[in-house]
């Protein structure tokens, strides 16, 4: 341990955000990863300091890198740390791309069920769309 | 030895309350909550371990130490802050802290010179003229800089504003930062363990009622609510308290691992919808089931 530090400018993270505490670890770190932030190679903090930094306790971090491990986003290497995985980028790519599919699909559904035809859920998605340029 | 704390058939008597038996287990490295209503035993425990009173049966290894036969080893590796330490009668905070280091050989003072400055205490500071969230910091300053393996803080950051109970848990943090010290901390601040707490336990009426991974304590719950037709009535069974009941509309608290979801679907419940609920929400219907039984 050095105490030179980096700082991981992941945070805040809050129970007012929505989601479990780790949960939005797991969100953010994907998004260092994905958006390029967090290069492969890159060593993450330890689970202690990460909880330090982001005042949560340890368990959640480390339920957040095991997650994250799991996915193959991020590998350990025992005595070393754990550091992002060279098919990172691809694989919160992936899982990302797997989680909006999912929203659509819930939100085709409800639009579904508010009454809208296929051709107006478009329009609809379409608009959105351009509300969010 | 992976346990900092294991407490094993624990029972302390008094004419009108009874601690125990109590099995409670405190994982090394761990910050661990110990949760429960006002008069459930919290302080008897923190007590017995620290050797204050005598207990009725039961066993209290700290560290591996019987608490009662190795109380020399124990107190020197063990901190304690409660509500009534007082410093007072050293006067100044620089005359208190001269006083305690002499004590303890692993004191370490330029982590105490560190803690005084994040704390914003001086040692001309007196003690008796401190606000209620600076004793505390002082209390908690005395036990951090011995640098202790164990630190057993008893209802620490009641009173404590909302900055200074980050920089509590902050400093908390760091103290388990190697892995190798632990942390037991008495609160009803639930928000705050839930958070920082990565083990809690729950005792009510002097017994354990829920011991585990913060974590997985809170995701094994679920707040239901469904709905009956003609007349079912239901009443809390083992994994299921009733909360609430409006004509045929009904909140519970579900045990996930219990069975009961599953119960529910095939007595009668429909549209059953699960959320999940945070420490606080389970801790309140938890403490209900026990006045209604």
């Amino acid at each position: 341990m050095t105490n030179q530090r980096k700082s991981w400018l992941i945070g805040p993270i809050s129970p007012a955000a929505g989601g479990t505490l780790y949960q939005q670890i797991v969100d953010r770190l994907k998004r260092e990863v994905s958006e390029g932030r967090l290069k492969p190679g890159a060593a993450l903090p330890s689970f202690r300091q990460l909880a330090e930094e982001l005042l949560v306790s340890v368990i959640t971090v480390k339920r957040a890198y095991e997650e994250l491990e799991r996915e193959g986003i991020i590998f350990r290497r025992q005595g070393l740390g754990t550091f992002v995985a060279e098919q990172g980028r691809d694989r919160s790519r992936e899982t990302k791309l797997a989680a909006a599919k999912e929203l659509l699909r819930d939100g085709f559904r409800e639009a579904g069920e508010a009454g809208l035809k296929p051709a107006e859920i478009l329009d609809l998605a379409h608009e959105l769309l351009k509300e969010k340029k | 030895m992976n346990n900092a704390i294991e407490i094993r058939g624990l029972v302390k008597k008094y004419p009108r309350f009874q601690l125990g038996p109590l099995d409670l287990t405190v994982p090394r490295g761990a910050i661990y909550g110990l949760i429960g209503p006002n008069g459930a035993g919290k302080t008897t425990a923190i007590d017995l371990i620290f050797g204050l009173g005598k207990n009725d049966a039961g066993q209290i290894r700290v560290l591996g130490f019987v608490h009662r036969t190795d109380a020399v080893s124990l107190k020197r590796r063990a901190a304690c802050v409660s509500p009534d330490l007082n410093f007072e009668v050293w006067g100044k905070v620089g005359r208190a802290i001269r006083f305690v280091r002499g004590f303890y050989p692993e004191w370490d003072e330029t982590y105490c010179a560190a803690l005084m400055k994040a704390f914003h205490l001086s040692d001309t500071d007196r003690v008796a003229t401190l606000s209620f969230g600076a004793k505390t910091k002082l209390s908690l300053l005395l036990a951090l800089a011995r640098r202790p393996e164990i630190l057993i803080l008893d209802e620490p950051i009641t009173g404590l504003d909302a900055v200074s109970k980050q920089q509590v848990f902050g400093e908390l943090l760091k103290a388990v930062e190697d892995g190798e010290r632990t942390v037991l901390i008495s609160s009803n601040g639930l928000s705050d363990i839930e958070r920082f707490a990565d083990h809690v336990g729950m005792i009510k009426n002097g017994l354990l009622l829920l011991e585990g991974r913060t974590d997985e304590v809170v995701d094994r719950y679920r707040l239901a609510e469904f709905f009956t037709g003609n007349g079912t009535s239901f009443q809390s069974r083992e994994g299921l308290i009733i909360l609430k009941q409006t004509e045929n509309r009904w909140h519970a608290l579900l045990d996930q691992k219990s069975g009961a979801h599953e119960w529910l679907q095939t007595h009668g419940a429909e549209q059953i919808s699960l959320t999940r609920v945070t420490l606080e929400e389970l801790f309140v219907a938890l403490a209900k089931e026990e006045e209604a039984a």
